[in-house]
């Protein structure tokens, strides 16, 4: 099918408008919930345009109106100049649709193998053989999926399963691709991996895509977006302009001690983190002196040390509108010290050598590490690195194939029972009764820990005014926001006091300020009360809230240390981070892989990489690139993040991996 | 030592304060799946209702046509006799054939043909005979009717011969007959309604008590709420164990509504035996069934699974532990097999208790075979909760 050039409106394709989607004041109910109220959009030929929000904000029944799956209640939705406002209309539109529902490989079917997968949802939509074969060798080569084209879509990993996912809704070079959060739930380098095919195949075949996340992080690869909450729109352009909306600057200091530092701060300032020994401040002042000397006031005779002032990020400019928006609740002064019976005689948490073998296939191979009393442990991987199995044989879920391990004093072989005293335990999946009421919900903990009524009663006063809960005591947990109802988990996991919480993945699907508002407790727990926390997560930005991190890869540990010992790791053996602007990201990165920088990835519009030797190589890409009549804009170091920390390590360990099966395989 | 009699009886509280958040949970859950509540509360009255009235195996109005050849006073007489409740008379056939075409289709069961000179051969005393076509596609109903009819046509040739010899009822006196005098014990109305209905609650019983804790386990594990459970300090029994209690105390109360609310005032069904007892029984039968249940919920992953797999237990044993078929008329293998059909037990049990008013004295060996069956499901199904999650 050839694209149309001039506008004809046909069967064969669709007219050729500069604007693929135009809503207009859409809104849509559920019964008598609100889900959207009144939102404008227009997405414009070849954009990836981003919906950003937070869980329940309306954007999966925008984006399946727009799909022409589910009618709406009021407003006006057109996709390539056709109305979509009836049956007929939504099947002449959806020829020319690829759409990508939430929920990792939902749209798969778990027994067919790759290969089986791609050529049924290829027939589907009527894809001759020959370009089926073409589409699908290069899609599969592009995905790296190639080698697992007879491995059933079950057995495969997360991010896999998502990037098969991709592939089966663009089989059919759809001219509109809408993607319902495809990174949800997806490990850094998958995602990175994901985002950089997705830039390729729109560019390619001149695609437009409507693309939504939960990850405030990913919107600076949009080209433009529209920022949502509650069904409405709170802001929308292109990053940058969004950016430009809340003016102001990120301060980043240390200052000891840090508990009285965040009081003092929280007392002037709404947006204050703690993140590890740093804290990471907002300020609506642009210029960087103004900003130090109000935080130096606010901090009230406490000296910041290590100072850095950098433009706020995208995430921290959409908490500053969630902000705006939502009357912030204060959970302050709830969390009292509790007399807890400790017994500081080690580590909280101790694992040697942990074996875990399923059949033939290891998952988790000779795991060792500590958590000290009131650390917040940090365990990294990607989809399968075998997290999941490590916390599952820590809790007692299962047993270990070998190794050892003590839990808060107990051994872990023999005084199963007793660690469970003492342990709290909050897993992927939401693991309360959604059918129960909140108060039951906390009831049934406490029975189960065996605390009695005045004992219970005191812990649910806790437990709400903890996690916010007032006024939710008597709904239906399934009916709570998914924010509220992971801080409803977290206490139930700590109904009983327990010493030790394990916290696998606890803020999937929770908006920033959710997130924000978790790891404050989390912080509090662990330096307050001395609990140990771990956690695993694959939200990079939490990470940094971390004292100690392991990163796992194939079931190993790989490597080990503070977020700054990881970040200076990284630095010693990588060198450190370039950031190059240029006028076309995509080819610019092109030019530089062939180039030899292998290790260039795009960040947004940004292109970062790691260099030992920053003025040769910045000397060197600036040459490359002018060379084939690119511009560069600027190119500056930058302080790494944790997510190019990941990335970079697990593209080496799967470079070596590959090399060494390619050694082995000749 | 008293300390230890202390933490003791505090490990008590603590035990049973589980078992009672546990039932307590399952409880407030079943109640508040409203598709649940409404079958339960359909399948315990309605239902019972519909079965006790609806279902009859005895012959009831089955359909006859008649080819009348003869046209005489006795052929009349005969075809007379064939009434309802057994048989409906619904017409004469001009043909044979018509007949045959009739009850291929399907809209009559019985045909009877009476010959030409039927009252001619009657009167001089000749032996004779008629036919009679049953369809026999629904054995049972056909058998009867066909035994019916012998009974008819036996006792009008008798009518016949005793006018021809004595021409009165004196005669008839004289004459050497057997009759048959049977008395019916338990049911002396025959009501078929107590049978069924009876039937008709324990079949439902036996669903709900292998369903019910099944997929309530088996949605713990698709939600992933049973891994929380998991590292918490319960055990596997404790974890089990309420869901049994729980369903057993909403199907003793299902049935007690059915019992005392919809199959006494309707069909009069007795309870000649202690009522205590047969709660006790019916609570023992629950838990032994909900062990099947929870067993299946073991070496499954989801409540569709679980459902099937259900199913697959619960149709033989509903079919072949003796409510629609005796025990004695099965097969020795089949009948071997259901000595692991709890509901083998229950039936004699219950049947025991409401309508022949006996006790324990008569029935203990079931409720030992029940007993034993039960723990040992139960048993196996806690050994089999740890293993399927390594």
């Amino acid at each position: 099918m050839v694209a149309p050039t001039s506008p004809q409106p046909s069967a064969l394709g669709p007219q050729h408008t500069d604007t693929v989607i135009k809503v207009s004041s859409f809104v849509k109910r559920y019964k008598k919930n609100v889900a959207v109220d009144g939102i404008d959009l227009e997405v414009r030929h070849g954009e990836i345009y981003g919906l950003i929000g937070p869980d329940g904000a309306g954007k999966s029944s925008l984006m399946k109106a727009i799909a022409g799956v589910l009618t709406y209640d009021e407003g006006t939705v057109n996709v390539f100049g056709i109305l979509v406002d009836s049956e007929r209309a939504a099947e002449r539109v959806k020829q020319w649709i690829g759409f990508l529902p939430q929920g990792l490989g939902l749209n798969l079917y778990p027994d067919l193998s790759v290969e089986e997968n791609i050529d049924f949802f290829a027939r589907l939509r009527l894809v001759p053989e020959r370009d089926l074969l073409e589409r699908k060798t290069r899609l599969l080569a592009m995905t790296r999926l190639d080698k697992f084209r007879d491995r059933a879509m079950k057995h495969l990993s997360g991010g896999m399963k998502q990037k098969l996912g991709l592939i089966c809704t663009l089989i059919h070079e759809p001219k509109l691709a809408i993607l319902d959060e495809p990174t949800t739930g997806v490990d850094p380098v998958s995602r990175r991996d994901f985002w950089a095919i997705l830039a390729e195949l729109l560019q390619e075949k001149g695609m437009t895509a409507l693309v939504s996340t939960a990850y405030m992080d990913e919107a600076a690869r949009f080209h433009r977006l529209s920022f949502v909450s509650n069904g409405k729109e709170l802001a929308s352009g292109t990053p940058a302009e969004v950016r430009a909306l809340v003016p102001g600057s990120m301060v980043t200091f240390e200052a000891a001690p840090q508990l009285d530092a965040l009081a003092r701060l929280k007392r002037t300032y709404r947006q204050v983190e703690a993140l590890g020994p740093r804290l990471h401040v907002f300020t609506e002042s642009t210029d960087a002196e103004q900003a130090m000397s109000d935080i130096a006031t606010a901090l009230n005779g406490l000296a910041p040390s290590n100072v850095r002032v950098d433009e706020p990020e995208l995430e921290d400019v959409f908490v500053a509108l969630l902000l705006r928006q939502v009357e912030h609740q204060e959970a302050d002064g709830a969390l009292s010290v509790s007399a807890m019976n400790r017994d500081h005689d080690g580590p909280a948490i101790e694992a040697k050598g942990l074996i875990r073998d399923f059949g033939s296939f290891r998952a988790v191979d000779h795991v060792s590490f500590r958590v000290q009393p009131g650390e917040i442990f940090g365990l990294l991987g990607a989809n399968g690195a075998g997290k999941t199995t490590v916390i599952k044989m820590l809790t007692g879920i299962i047993p270990p194939t070998g190794g050892e391990g003590r839990v808060a004093g107990a051994d872990m072989k023999i005084a199963g029972n007793a660690i469970k005293e003492r342990i709290g335990y909050m897993s992927q999946a939401f693991s309360l009764y959604l059918d129960l009421t909140v108060v039951e919900n906390i009831w049934l903990f406490a029975g189960i820990y065996g605390l009695d009524s005045r004992a219970t009663e005191e812990r649910l006063q806790w437990i709400v005014a903890m996690a916010g809960l007032h006024g939710y005591e008597s709904n239906l947990t399934g009916r709570l926001p998914m924010g509220v109802r992971q801080r409803l988990a977290l206490g139930c996991a700590l109904v009983h006091r327990p010493r030790v919480l394990f916290l696998d993945e606890p803020t999937s699907g929770v908006d920033p300020i959710g997130r924000r508002r978790f790891w404050d407790i989390l912080s509090r727990l662990a330096r307050e009360e001395e609990v140990s926390i771990l956690v695993t997560t694959h939200y990079m930005t939490e990470a940094e809230h971390c004292d100690h991190l392991a990163l796992m890869y194939a079931g190993r540990i790989v490597a080990e240390g503070s977020p700054s010992d990881m970040k200076s790791q990284v630095e010693q053996e990588a060198g450190r981070l370039l950031e190059i602007e240029t006028d076309i990201p995509g080819r610019a990165l092109r030019r530089l892989k062939e180039a030899g920088f292998s290790e260039a990835a795009l960040y947004g519009t940004k292109i970062h990489l790691l260099s030992r030797h920053h003025v040769q190589d910045e000397a060197r890409l600036r040459t490359v690139l002018s060379s084939d009549g690119m511009g560069v804009k600027a190119v500056g170091g930058r302080p790494l993040s944790l997510e190019d920390v990941f990335v970079h390590r697990v593209m080496t360990l799967e470079q070596q991996e590959a090399a060494t099966k390619r050694g082995a395989g000749v | 030592m008293n300390g230890r009699t202390t933490s003791g009886s505090r490990r008590a509280v603590v035990w049973w304060g589980r078992l009672v958040v546990m039932t307590r949970k399952e409880l407030i859950q079943l109640f508040r799946d409203l598709p649940i509540v409404l079958f339960l509360t359909y399948s315990f009255t309605l239902a019972i209702l519909i079965s006790g009235n609806g279902l009859r195996s005895q012959l009831h109005n089955a359909s006859l046509v008649v080819y009348d050849g003869d046209r005489s006073f006795a052929s009349r007489d005969l075809i007379h006799r064939f009434h309802q409740p057994y048989f409906r008379f619904i017409g004469e056939l001009s043909h044979p054939d018509e007949g045959l075409r009739r009850m291929d289709r399907g809209s009559v069961m019985a045909i009877l043909e009476i010959p030409p000179r039927f009252h001619e051969q009657l009167a001089a005393g000749e032996p004779t005979a008629i036919q009679l076509l049953v369809d026999t596609t629904n054995a049972p109903q056909g058998f009867s009717a066909a035994g019916y009819a012998g009974r008819i046509v036996a006792e009008f040739g008798q009518d016949i011969s005793a006018t021809r010899i004595g021409g009165s009822h004196q005669g008839l006196a004289s004459l050497p007959i057997i009759t048959s005098e049977h008395r019916v014990w338990y049911n002396p109305d025959q009501n078929e309604a107590w049978f069924e209905s009876i039937s008709a609650l324990l079949r439902t019983i036996t669903i709900f008590a292998i369903l019910l804790p099944a997929t309530a386990m088996a949605r713990e594990k698709e939600r992933g709420t049973v891994e929380q459970l998991l590292v918490s300090p319960l055990t596997p029994l404790q974890i089990m164990l309420p869901k049994v209690l729980a369903m057993t105390l909403v199907i003793l109360g299902a049935t007690a509504v059915a019992l005392f609310g919809v199959m006494q005032p309707a069909f009069g069904v007795p309870v000649r035996g202690s009522v205590i007892l047969l709660f006790f029984m019916t609570a023992l039968f629950t838990f032994t069934t909900a062990g099947m249940g929870l067993f299946a919920s073991t070496i499954t992953r989801n409540q569709a699974q679980v459902g099937l797999l259900t199913l697959l237990v619960v149709a033989p044993m509903l079919m072949l532990s003796g409510i629609t078929t005796p025990m004695e008329a099965l097969p020795d293998w089949v009948n071997a097999l259901m000595l692991l059909s709890p509901l083998r037990y229950f039936i004699e049990i219950a049947y025991g208790i409401l309508l022949k008013g006996a006790g324990l004295d008569v029935l203990w060996s079931q409720a030992i075979a029940m007993a034993a069956l039960g723990g040992a499901l139960f048993g196996f199904g806690t050994w089999r909760f740890r293993r399927q999650f390594q």
